[in-house]
C-alpha cells in the first residue's frame, strides 16, 4: 500500500510518469511471489511418534533442565543425581504462598475444582491406555482396509501377468496345430486324387462293359436267328409224304418199345 | 473471589471488553481439522465420535432432513464441548445464559417449523389435531396443540439453562457446606466430599445428555416437519 503512495506521489511530481503510474500497482502485483512451484501438500510431512514429555500432565519436561543450571540437584549420591529437585521446591514454594497470604483463596470453588480434577485424573488414569489403543486401532483398520485394497490389484494384475505368460506359452506350441492341419489337408486331398482316378476307371469300365454286352447280345442274336432259320428250313423241306411216314414210323417203335417194356417188369418181379 | 452464590454467572468483563466473545469462541479450538488419513489420536477419536453420532442421528431423515446434519452436529459439539468445560473450576459456561439459548434456539425450531409449513403445508397443519380424537374435543385440543408448539422453543432454552444452571448452583452450594464443615467436623465434611464427587460425575453425564437431548429435539421437530 505504501508503494502505491509512493507511486501517486511520483506521479504527482512528474506529470509525465502519470500514464505508468496506472500500471504502476499492476506491476507491482505482478511482481510479488505468488503460487511459486508446486503447491507441496504431499507427500506430507510425517508426525512425530510421540508427544512431548511433560510432568504432571502440565509442565514440561524442558522446564526441569531450564532450571538445572539455577537450582542444581540434591543429589547424595550418583544415582540419585539425575533427579532434577529445584522446580519441585520452586512449586512447592510457589503453592504455600498463594495459600498463606490468601492470594489463593479457599472457596467452595476449591473443593468442586478438587472434586473435578480428582474424577478427571482417575479417568485419565484409568482409560488412557485403553480409550490410546483404540484410536490406533481404528487408524490401522483405516490403513489395512485401504492395503487390503492395493494387496487386491496387485493380485489382479499378477495373476493377469500369469495368465498372459501361459498364453504366450500356448502360442508357442501353436505349429503343432498348422502341421496337424496340413497333414489334414494333404491326406484329404490324396483322396480325393484317388476317388476321382477310381470313378475314372469306373466310368471307362462301364462304357467297355457296354461294349462287350454288345457284343454278346448281337452274336446270341445272330445265332438264335440262324438257328430259328435252319429250323424252318429243316421244317420246311419235311414233305406230307415224309412226315407221314416218319409218324408211322415213330408209331411202330413205340408199339416196340411198349412191348419190351411190359416184358421186362415181369422179368424184373421174377 | 466469588461474592455470592451467583457470581459464576455473570458475563465475564475484562477492563470493560467483552471476554464473553472469546470464551464462547474457545471450544472450536478444541476440535482441530485434519486433511491426513492417518491423524494423531485426539484427531482420530473426535472423527469417530462425530462419525458416530452423526449417523445415529441423521439416519432417520429423509434426504431434505439430512441437509441440516452440519447444523446439527456443530450445535452437539457446541453445547458439548461448552457444558463440558464449564465444570473446570472458576470457568464460565455460556450456556447458563438464558439470552445465549434463546438464541440458539428459537431460529433452529423457527426453521424447521417454517420450512415444514412451506413444503408440507398440510402436514405441518395436521399436528395440530392428533389421530383418533373425538369431534366435541377438536377445538380445545387444536388450542393446545398450538400451544404446545409455541412453547417448544421456549422449553428448550429454559430446559438446557436451568439444567446447567442448577448443576452448578448444587456443586457451589455442597462445596460451600464442605468447607463449613470442615472446621466443625471432619467426617461430616468428608461425606459431603463424597456427595460432592458423585454429583461431579453427575454434571458430567448431564452435560453431555443435556446437548445430546437438545440436538435430538431439534432433529424430531425437523423430522416432523420435512
Amino acid at each position: 500500500m505504501l508503494s502505491r503512495v509512493v507511486l501517486s506521489a511520483a506521479a504527482a511530481a512528474a506529470p509525465s510518469l502519470k500514464n505508468a503510474a496506472l500500471l504502476g500497482p499492476g506491476v507491482l502485483q505482478a511482481t510479488r511471489i505468488f503460487h511459486t512451484g508446486q503447491p507441496s501438500l504431499a507427500p506430507v510431512p510425517p508426525l512425530p511418534e510421540h508427544g512431548g514429555k511433560v510432568r504432571f500432565g502440565l509442565i514440561p519436561e524442558e522446564f526441569f533442565q531450564f532450571l538445572y543450571p539455577k537450582t542444581g540437584v540434591t543429589a547424595s549420591c550418583e544415582l540419585q543425581r539425575k533427579i532434577l529437585k529445584g522446580p519441585y521446591v520452586l512449586g512447592t514454594g510457589l503453592i504455600l504462598y498463594l495459600l498463606s497470604k490468601e492470594i489463593y483463596v479457599i472457596t467452595p470453588e476449591t473443593f468442586s475444582a478438587i472434586s473435578t480434577i480428582g474424577f478427571l485424573v482417575y479417568i485419565v488414569k484409568k482409560y488412557g491406555a485403553s480409550v490410546g489403543e483404540f484410536a490406533d486401532k481404528l487408524n490401522e483398520q483405516k490403513i489395512a482396509q485401504l492395503e487390503e485394497v492395493k494387496q487386491a490389484s496387485i493380485k489382479q494384475i499378477q495373476d493377469a501377468i500369469d495368465m498372459e505368460k501361459s498364453q504366450q506359452a500356448l502360442v508357442q506350441k501353436r505349429h503343432y496345430l498348422f502341421d496337424v492341419q496340413r497333414n489334414n489337408i494333404a491326406m484329404a486331398l490324396e483322396v480325393t486324387y484317388r476317388e476321382r482316378l477310381h470313378r475314372v476307371y469306373r466310368e471307362v469300365k462301364n462304357r467297355l462293359d457296354y461294349h462287350i454286352s454288345v457284343q454278346n447280345m448281337m452274336r446270341q442274336k445272330e445265332q438264335e436267328h440262324m438257328i430259328n432259320w435252319v429250323e424252318k428250313r429243316v421244317v420246311q423241306s419235311i414233305s406230307a409224304q415224309q412226315e407221314k411216314e416218319t409218324i408211322a414210323k415213330c408209331i411202330a417203335d413205340l408199339k416196340l418199345l411198349a412191348k419190351k417194356a411190359q416184358a421186362q417188369p415181369e422179368l424184373g418181379r421174377q | 473471589m466469588n461474592e455470592n452464590l451467583f457470581a459464576s454467572f455473570i458475563t465475564p468483563m475484562i477492563l470493560g471488553l467483552p471476554l464473553v466473545t472469546l470464551i464462547v469462541l474457545f471450544p472450536s479450538l478444541l476440535f482441530p481439522t485434519s486433511n491426513r488419513l492417518v491423524n494423531n489420536r485426539f484427531v482420530t477419536l473426535q472423527q469417530w465420535m462425530l462419525q458416530l453420532v452423526s449417523k445415529q442421528m441423521m439416519s432417520i431423515h429423509n434426504p431434505k432432513g439430512q441437509t441440516w446434519t452440519l447444523m446439527l452436529m456443530s450445535l452437539i459439539l457446541f453445547i458439548g464441548s461448552t457444558n463440558l468445560l464449564g465444570l473446570l473450576p472458576h470457568s464460565f459456561t455460556p450456556t447458563t445464559q438464558l439470552s445465549m439459548n434463546l438464541g440458539m434456539a428459537i431460529p433452529l425450531w423457527a426453521g424447521a417449523v417454517i420450512t415444514g409449513f412451506r413444503n408440507k403445508t398440510k402436514t405441518s397443519l395436521a399436528h395440530f389435531l392428533p389421530q383418533g380424537t373425538p369431534t366435541p374435543l377438536i377445538p380445545m385440543l387444536v388450542i393446545i396443540e398450538t400451544i404446545s408448539l409455541f412453547i417448544q422453543p421456549m422449553a428448550l432454552a429454559v430446559r438446557l439453562t436451568a439444567n446447567i444452571t442448577a448443576g452448578h448452583l448444587l456443586i457451589h452450594l455442597i462445596g460451600g457446606a464442605t468447607l463449613a464443615l470442615m472446621s466443625i467436623s471432619a467426617t461430616t465434611a468428608l461425606i459431603t466430599f463424597i456427595i460432592l464427587i458423585l454429583l461431579t460425575i453427575l454434571e458430567f453425564a448431564v452435560a453431555m445428555i443435556q446437548a445430546y437431548v437438545f440436538t435430538l429435539l431439534v432433529s424430531l421437530y425437523l423430522h416432523d416437519n420435512t
